[in-house]
C-alpha cells in the first residue's frame, strides 16, 4: 500500500498559484463560496529570506483532525489518505482548531457554532460516496485517485515545486534533487 | 587630438578599475546574507506569518504548532473521566444506598411545612438544573461518545445523533448560563463557610449509617458544609465552563486563536467532570439519600422535621427571629 503525501520544494515554488486554482477548478462543485482548499504563503515577502510554500491538508498518519473531531467522521484510505464524512461532520470546528496546517474550512462563521459542513483538500480523492458519483461530486469534488492519477495541483505545478505521491518515490525524488544542487543552503530547512 | 582622447580614456578606465577594486575589497570578508539559510523550517515551525491570496481563517499561518499532548489528554483522560463521572458515580451511590441505607427522618413527617424557597429561587434552580442535565448528556456524548456509543450503532444513527447532540448543548448553554448567574449571585450570602462547617465534614454530615459515624446529626445552617462545596463548585467551574463555552460558541464575536479554542476545550472538559460528578451527587442526595428533601426545590416549604433535623440552626434561628413560615 502506498502511503500519499504531498512536498513542496520551496526553492522552487515561485508563487504563481498555479495549484491553487487547479485545484480550485478541479473540484469547484464542491467548493461553495469563500473556501479555499490550496493557498500558497510566502513568508519574509519582499526581504532576504523569502521563500514560498503551497499549503494544504498534509493527510497526516497521525491526523489531529481526526482525534479532536467528536462525530467521528474522518477516516484513513488504504492510500493513507485522511479524508472525511460530510453527512457525519456536525460543523463544530475542532478540526479547524487542531489541524496545524489549517486545512480544514467552514463555509460560514456564525453564532452557535453554526458553521456549516467542513471542506477541506481530498487529495483528489473524493469521499465515502461510490466513485465518481454525483454525491461525491457535489459534495468532495473530484477523484482522480480512482482514476490513477495524482492530485491536480501537483500535476500541474509548472516548476514541479509541489510533489505528490507516495511518500518514498517524492523524497526520492527531492534528495536526488538536493544532491544535485550541492549546498547546504538548497535543502528545504 | 588623437593623443589626447587616448589620456582621457586612459584615466577614465583606471579610474573605474579603482572605484571597482575598492568595492571588491570592501566586501570581501564580510559574508554576504544566503536568501534560506536554512531557517525555513524553523522559522514555518515557530509560527511564522506571511502574505497570501487565501481569505481563509487562518490561512496566512503555514502552520499552527502546539502541544499535540492535547490530543491524547482529550481522548485517554478526559474521556473516560466524564463517562466516569457520570456512570461511575451513579453506580458508587446506588452501591453506597444498598449498603448504607437511606437518611431517613427520625419520628417521620410532620406534616407542617416550613418555608424555605421562594417560587423565584425554585424556578431559577429549574433553569439552571434542567439544561444542566441536558448539556451532560450531550456534553458526554460530543466528548465520549464516539468511544463508547458510536461502535454499537449504524453509521447514519450516529449522525443524527451527534448532531441532535450539538443542537441542544448549543442552545441549553444559554439558559444554564443565566441560571448559574442568578444562582450564584442571589444565593451566595447563604453559602459562606463557617467554623461548624468543618465538624459536619468530619462526620460526612451524619449520613453514614454505621460505625463511628451512626446516628450522628452535626450543626447546619441555612446550607450545610456539602451543599457549600457544591455551591461552590459550581459557581467556580459554572464560570470556567461558561467562558471556555462562550469562546466556542461564538467564534465570530471572540475570534480565538486555535490554540485558545484548544484550551477553552480542555477546560471546558475539566470543568464538566467536576459538575458532573457534584451533580450526581446532588441529585442522589436530594432524591433518594434525604428523606423529604426533593419537596425543597418542588413546593419551597420542608417538612419541619427535615428542617430541624439537618439544618437546625437554620430552624432555630427563623423560629427565634420571627421569620419562620409555615405553608398555610
Amino acid at each position: 500500500m502506498a502511503t500519499m503525501k504531498f512536498l513542496c520544494d520551496t526553492k522552487r515554488c515561485i508563487e504563481c498559484n498555479g495549484c491553487v486554482t487547479a485545484c480550485k477548478n478541479e473540484n469547484d462543485s464542491a467548493l461553495e463560496w469563500g473556501i479555499q482548499r490550496r493557498r500558497v504563503v510566502t513568508i519574509n515577502d519582499g526581504q532576504p529570506g523569502e521563500a514560498s510554500i503551497s499549503v494544504a491538508c498534509m493527510h497526516c498518519t497521525d491526523a489531529p483532525c481526526q482525534a479532536v473531531c467528536p462525530a467521528n467522521c474522518f477516516y484513513k484510505t488504504e492510500d493513507g489518505l485522511t479524508l472525511h464524512n460530510k453527512d457525519t461532520c456536525i460543523g463544530c470546528g475542532y478540526c479547524l482548531y487542531a489541524c496545524p496546517f489549517g486545512a480544514p474550512q467552514f463555509p460560514k462563521k456564525g453564532a452557535f457554532g453554526s458553521r456549516g459542513k467542513m471542506d477541506k483538500c481530498t487529495f483528489c480523492a473524493g469521499g465515502p460516496e461510490e466513485n465518481h458519483s454525483d454525491a461525491e461530486r457535489q459534495k468532495y469534488g473530484s477523484n482522480r485517485i480512482a482514476e490513477g492519477k495524482l492530485p491536480m495541483c501537483a500535476e500541474l505545478c509548472a516548476t514541479k515545486s509541489l510533489l505528490a505521491g507516495d511518500a518514498e518515490i517524492i523524497s526520492s525524488i527531492y534528495r536526488e534533487r538536493v544532491a544535485y544542487r550541492g549546498s547546504k543552503n538548497a535543502i528545504w530547512g | 587630438m588623437n593623443n589626447w582622447f587616448k589620456q582621457i580614456g586612459l584615466t577614465l578606465v583606471l579610474m573605474f578599475s579603482a572605484i571597482g577594486l575598492a568595492q571588491a575589497g570592501s566586501s570581501q570578508g564580510a559574508e554576504q546574507p544566503v536568501a534560506t539559510d536554512g531557517q525555513i523550517w524553523s522559522q514555518l515551525k515557530a509560527g511564522a506569518t506571511g502574505v497570501t491570496t487565501s481569505h481563509g481563517e487562518f490561512h496566512n499561518q503555514p502552520i499552527n504548532t502546539y502541544d499535540l499532548r492535547v490530543l491524547e489528554l482529550r481522548s485517554d483522560l478526559l474521556a473516560p473521566a466524564l463517562t466516569a463521572a457520570l456512570f461511575g458515580m451513579i453506580i458508587i451511590f446506588v452501591l453506597f444506598i444498598k449498603v448504607n441505607g437511606i437518611s431517613k427522618l427520625h419520628g417521620g413527617f410532620s406534616g407542617k411545612l416550613v418555608y424555605r424557597w421562594s417560587k423565584f429561587d425554585v424556578s431559577i434552580h429549574w433553569l439552571g438544573a434542567i439544561p444542566c442535565l441536558l448539556l451532560i448528556l450531550t456534553g458526554l456524548t460530543l466528548l465520549a461518545g464516539r468511544f463508547f456509543f458510536q461502535p454499537y450503532i449504524g453509521e447514519g444513527l450516529w449522525a443524527g445523533f451527534v448532531y441532535a447532540a450539538k443542537q441542544v448543548h448549543d442552545f441549553m448553554a444559554i439558559p444554564f448560563m443565566l441560571g448559574w448567574a442568578l444562582m450564584t449571585t442571589l444565593w451566595a450570602k447563604n453559602q459562606l463557610p463557617k467554623m461548624y462547617d468543618l465538624k459536619w465534614m468530619m462526620v460526612v454530615g451524619g449520613y453514614i449509617n454505621f460505625g463511628p459515624f451512626k446516628g450522628k446529626h452535626p450543626d447546619a445552617g441555612f446550607a450545610n458544609a456539602g451543599e457549600k462545596l457544591w455551591f461552590w463548585a459550581f459557581a467556580v467551574f459554572g464560570l470556567v465552563i461558561s467562558a471556555s463555552g462562550m469562546l466556542l460558541l461564538f467564534p465570530n464575536l471572540f475570534e480565538p486563536s486555535r490554540t485558545l479554542s484548544l484550551i477553552a476545550l480542555v477546560l471546558h472538559s475539566v470543568s464538566a467532570i467536576i459538575i458532573t460528578a457534584f451533580s450526581i451527587v446532588h441529585i442522589f442526595m436530594a432524591t433518594v439519600m434525604s428523606e423529604g428533601g426533593m419537596e425543597c426545590m418542588v413546593s419551597g416549604y420542608c417538612d419541619e422535621t427535615w428542617a430541624s433535623q439537618h439544618h437546625n440552626l437554620w430552624f432555630d434561628e427563623i423560629k427565634e427571629n420571627g421569620t419562620l413560615k409555615y405553608k398555610d
